[in-house]
């Protein structure tokens, strides 16, 4: 009898074995050629979501690997949340792609930290640097070390409906006076004036960050972030009131801070709030984007954030350079890495801007491509910014953009006073 | 006549309860057929104007769904088989065998309920990484079993202790052995049980996603709640194609779910003829 | 006969290979939470060990009690309703006309993900749009709340959509054991004469206690770890209104980078969940639990 139990429990292990054996050999069947390299590739544009830099993606690989026989490209796919969720757990075995995406300053500070990526300063030596927007580059470098090459790049205008404007007779804010003249028009005849998805938090940050650019100047806030400057100072501590300011004026839509960003978004797009505050990755919604009515895209204007004091200069932007590219310092093929990263790169941005509506890190030369003139209209913008301050959250630590992003939710809903919130974000910022 | 008054009643509030119930899946269904604009704008109540099929064509032209589909079928399978299994034997001696242990071993199990999943998930990775199981669907399906046989066993344990031990008794006087008592006798008593815990743990493991993301790399392997995740955007999101993955993924449960919860009540009536 | 049933071989055969599953891949991934717990430790790279500084540090963080508060009110719903999850497999149980069809409608909602649960809630509540608002209004209701901005109400707004997605879970479980109830029982019971109110109240629950108690340990241990629809639907906000203990662990491993942090957050969970399920059994046990 207990050899019949012995039986029938070594059957079922077998089984189990033969599932693992013949799943478990992936790793040598490519090997016919022995001279084969492979690199792992990890991005997070799904061809369900992002179709178009999905097919960029796949194309720049087939072009190399064809340029470079013996190598592999072997690319996983995830979408945003899963694909950083899975960075983390991979780090924290060391077993980070070969190549992989990341964001700047704040989020790769625990990586370079940690000692998962690898310096490219070595690619910036040559012509290569030059492709490059001057300073995109210097938000993935710490300590002269860069540790990441964006793909992306964005400012944050203000999109308007202009349909809406026209109806209300209402003309482009320029100055903040307006621009709140423009809120009180709107909630008077009923129109929510501004889709703000605040569930998010960044999405409210970017409110709070323009504020405190035109009050304070443009270096305040960054000079606060670094801590050159005490976060709690008059002028951040005004545009804290002034945020509040504008959600008691109903400037923005009933229950933002419980709405998704793409819920805002959808307002906005079908016309139920009159402006939207947003990166220019939002673009091709408004310009290009056969699934969107073409009425609702030629009724689309944007114009930049109104100057509130004589410290403001309209040309300043929030914005910053988006996702990068990164090499593994754990990766065993580091050198193909990295020329894949620059062939990459040199591939990327005059595509990007043309099939996906991608703002590139790299120069774009506007005589050369066709573009949407709302596209050539942030190109200029751009090249005449005076000042980009990078996105607050990605700017900060990990830990302390939560705070500030907890800070921003509990701004918005008026459960801390300007005081408090500034008080808090210093504190948060020196421990 | 009064007493047609309470049933009318009785009838009424149920019916409710089942358009309440019912209602998610027309909504799904309807939404699914929609585009970005129409979600948002109309009301979730409304038909679709112009009924976008397109989504379903788009969702199985897509990429690999008929391989995520094949993945999460045979995983699910034979995680659910794996699971069943092993928490009836568990259950078994726990209820019928004589021990010591066995109500600490018991109490093992149920602090296996308690835990969160991502605090498993770097343990586990390391842990996977070590034993060559990265990528690899045999973590999965060990994975899946390790995490329902706690439930699967407390939902079990009721109804083992309410088996008559009469059955039992007189099948050993004759002579039969533990394995022969355990699947010819216990096991066919319990199908309602079991069939119960199959239909909770199919839906377990047909939507998890958390650690087939985190294990699996390859899109070989890969289920079809990734399939899901893909639709999700950063910036844009194709709702309508979301919602066709869902109804896509929802049939094959559904089905299943009504062949099994049919063999609930067969498995009662079966194991009363033989009682 | 005795001999037979308490032949260690066997019983090691029968329980060990799911023993070892369990103490493989939930066992060791728990010790190594207490153990990561006692780490200042990014989830990258070197970690420094600090002793109990992160679990003195959980004892003294606010934002923590708070998410243990709202957890535990959320077991308390929870709780509370399984005695309507009960009270409809009752009436599913008994002998009605349309009583398979209805079952199965019934229990539809639980064959859905939670992405999709999340989607048609958010629908349900949306300021604006959402159709609770939109009903509210054509009863002329005046500015209806915001369901999931405002924080004296989103807690109770999230727990709705959270209850209906386990209530189908909760019927299937009773719908069987009512079913598992001998016949003749119920026949006897008929023929003395007992209203169906006073069968259900004297036979099938106390013979399905062992289920109900049951039910009440995994509906409480569910609720205190429980993150899908809370994660998906709020993100524990505004500004943590709607935290419980799994999303403020998940923030604080994965969104702040204090993995040392988060996995004595995790480990506090554990124990607060083990506490709570040895009163409830302590409470719930009974001299006379019934076997027949």
């Amino acid at each position: 009898m207990k050899k019949k139990a012995i039986t029938s429990w070594s059957l079922a292990f077998a089984l189990i074995s033969v599932l693992a054996g013949c799943s478990g050999n992936h790793a040598t069947d490519a090997g016919s050629n022995q001279e084969e390299t492979t690199i792992s590739f990890m991005h997070l544009w799904p061809e369900g979501n992002s179709t178009a830099h999905y097919n960029i993606v796949n194309d720049i690989i087939a072009k190399y690997e064809e340029q470079n026989p013996g190598i592999h490209i072997e690319v996983e796919v995830l979408s945003n949340e899963q694909y950083k969720e899975k960075i983390k757990v991979l780090s924290s075995s060391d077993q980070l792609p070969d190549v992989g995406m990341t964001w700047a300053a704040g989020y790769l500070k625990p990586y370079v930290e940690g000692n998962q990526f690898t310096p490219l300063n070595d690619l910036l030596e040559g012509e290569f640097a030059d492709l490059f927007v001057p300073g995109t580059v210097d938000a993935y470098t710490i300590d002269g070390k860069t540790y990441g090459l964006p793909l992306e790049l964005n400012i944050a205008p203000i999109f308007y409906n202009k349909a809406i404007f026209d109806q209300y007779g209402l003309n482009v804010p320029q100055t903040y006076e307006d621009f709140k003249n423009v809120v009180n028009v709107l909630t008077e005849n009923g129109v929510a004036p501004i889709a703000l998805g605040n569930k998010d938090r960044w999405t409210g940050s970017l409110w709070y960050m323009y504020l405190a650019d035109r009050i304070g100047g443009p270096e305040l806030l960054t000079q606060a972030i670094n801590g050159e400057k005490s976060f709690n100072n008059p002028e951040l501590t005004q545009a804290a009131e002034e945020t509040q300011n504008l959600v008691k004026a109903d400037a923005f839509v009933k229950g933002f801070n419980g709405l998704s960003d793409q819920e805002a978004k959808s307002l906005f797009m079908n016309s139920q709030a009159a402006m939207y505050l947003i990166g220019s990755w939002d673009l091709p919604n408004y310009t290009t984007n056969e699934d969107v009515p073409q009425e609702f895209r030629d009724s689309i204007g944007y114009f930049k954030f109104p100057e509130v004091n004589e410290n403001s200069d309209a040309n300043s932007f929030v914005g910053g350079p988006g996702v990068g590219l990164f090499v593994a310092e754990n990766s065993d093929v580091k050198e193909e890495a990295k020329d894949f990263v620059q062939y990459f790169i040199e591939q990327w941005g005059e595509q990007a801007v043309t099939k996906a509506g991608v703002i590139p890190a790299t120069k774009v030369d506007t005589s050369k491509v066709d573009l949407h003139e709302m596209y050539i209209s942030v190109l200029n913008d751009l090249n005449n910014a005076s000042n980009i301050t990078l996105f607050a959250d990605v700017q900060m630590n990990p830990d302390d953009a939560q705070v500030h992003l907890d800070l921003i939710q509990a701004l918005f809903g008026v459960e801390v006073t300007p005081d408090e919130f500034t008080k808090q974000h210093q504190e948060a910022l020196t421990n | 006549m009064m007493k047609k008054l309470p049933n009318i009643l009785l009838y009424t509030i149920l019916i409710a309860i089942a358009v309440f119930q019912i209602y998610p899946l027309v909504w799904l269904f309807m939404f699914s057929l929609k585009n970005n604009q129409e979600i948002f704008a109309k009301s979730p109540f409304s038909l679709p104007e112009d009924p976008q099929w397109e989504n379903y064509v788009k969702v199985w032209t897509n990429g690999n769904i008929g391989t995520y589909f094949f993945n999460s079928v045979w995983i699910t399978a034979l995680s659910i088989l794996l699971t069943v299994l092993l928490a009836s034997m568990v259950t078994f001696a726990i209820t019928r065998m004589k021990w010591k242990l066995s109500k600490l071993v018991l109490g093992l199990f149920m602090v296996g309920l308690m835990i969160p999943v991502h605090s498993s998930l770097i343990p586990l990775f390391s842990m996977f990484l070590k034993a060559d199981l990265i990528d690899n669907p045999l973590s999965i399906v060990i994975t899946y079993t390790a995490y329902n046989l706690p439930i699967t066993i407390m939902i079990l344990l009721g109804f083992y202790y309410s088996l008559p031990r009469e059955l039992e008794e007189a099948a050993l006087l004759d002579g039969c052995s533990v394995n022969r008592l355990f699947f010819k006798i216990i096991l066919p008593m319990t199908t309602p049980v079991m069939s119960t815990t199959v239909i909770i743990n199919m839906i377990f493991n047909w939507n998890e996603f958390v650690f087939v993301n985190t294990f699996i790399s390859s899109d070989k392997y890969k289920t079809l709640t990734v399939g899901i995740q893909n639709f999700i955007g950063q910036y844009m999101t194709d709702w309508g194609a979301i919602g066709a993955t869902l109804m896509i993924s929802i049939i094959p449960i559904l089905i299943a779910f009504i062949f099994f919860s049919d063999r609930i009540i067969e498995g009662i009536t079966a194991g009363a003829v033989k009682g | 006969m005795n001999k037979v049933l308490s032949n260690k071989f066997m019983i090691a055969l029968y329980v060990l290979p799911a023993l070892i599953l369990v103490a493989i891949l939930i066992f060791i991934p728990l010790g190594l939470t207490g153990y990561y717990g006692l780490m200042e430790w990014s989830g990258i790279g070197a970690m420094k060990f600090i002793g109990l500084e992160n679990y003195k540090e959980v004892i003294k963080d606010p934002k923590f009690w708070n998410s243990v508060l709202h957890s535990f009110l959320l077991a308390l719903f929870s709780t509370l309703s399984l005695g309507v999850y009960l009270l409809i497999s009752l009436i599913l149980a008994s002998k009605i006309k349309g009583s398979s069809l209805l079952r199965k409608i019934y229990l539809i909602p639980m064959l859905l993900s939670s992405v999709a649960i999340a989607q048609l809630w958010m629908k349900v509540y949306h300021p604006t749009n959402g159709m609770l608002n939109r009903f509210l209004s054509i009863l002329d209701i005046d500015n209806p709340p915001a369901w999931l901005a405002d924080p004296s109400i989103v807690l109770y707004a999230i727990f709705i959509p959270i209850l209906w997605q386990y209530a189908g879970f909760y019927i299937l479980i009773y719908y069987a054991a009512l079913k598992n109830i001998p016949e003749e029982l119920i026949e006897a019971a008929n023929i003395d004469g007992a209203t169906p109110w006073q069968i259900a109240m004297k036979i099938k629950i106390p013979l399905i206690s062992g289920i109900i108690k049951v039910t009440v340990v995994l509906a409480i241990v569910g609720s205190l770890k429980y993150f899908d629809l809370i994660y998906v639907m709020t993100g524990g906000g505004p500004n943590g209104a709607s935290e419980v203990m799994a999303s403020y662990m998940y923030k604080e491993a994965f969104g702040s980078y204090h993995f040392g942090y988060g996995s004595a957050i995790g480990f506090f969970l554990l124990i607060i969940t083990l506490v709570t399920t040895f009163f409830i059994r302590k409470l719930t046990a009974s001299k006379d639990d019934v076997q027949y």
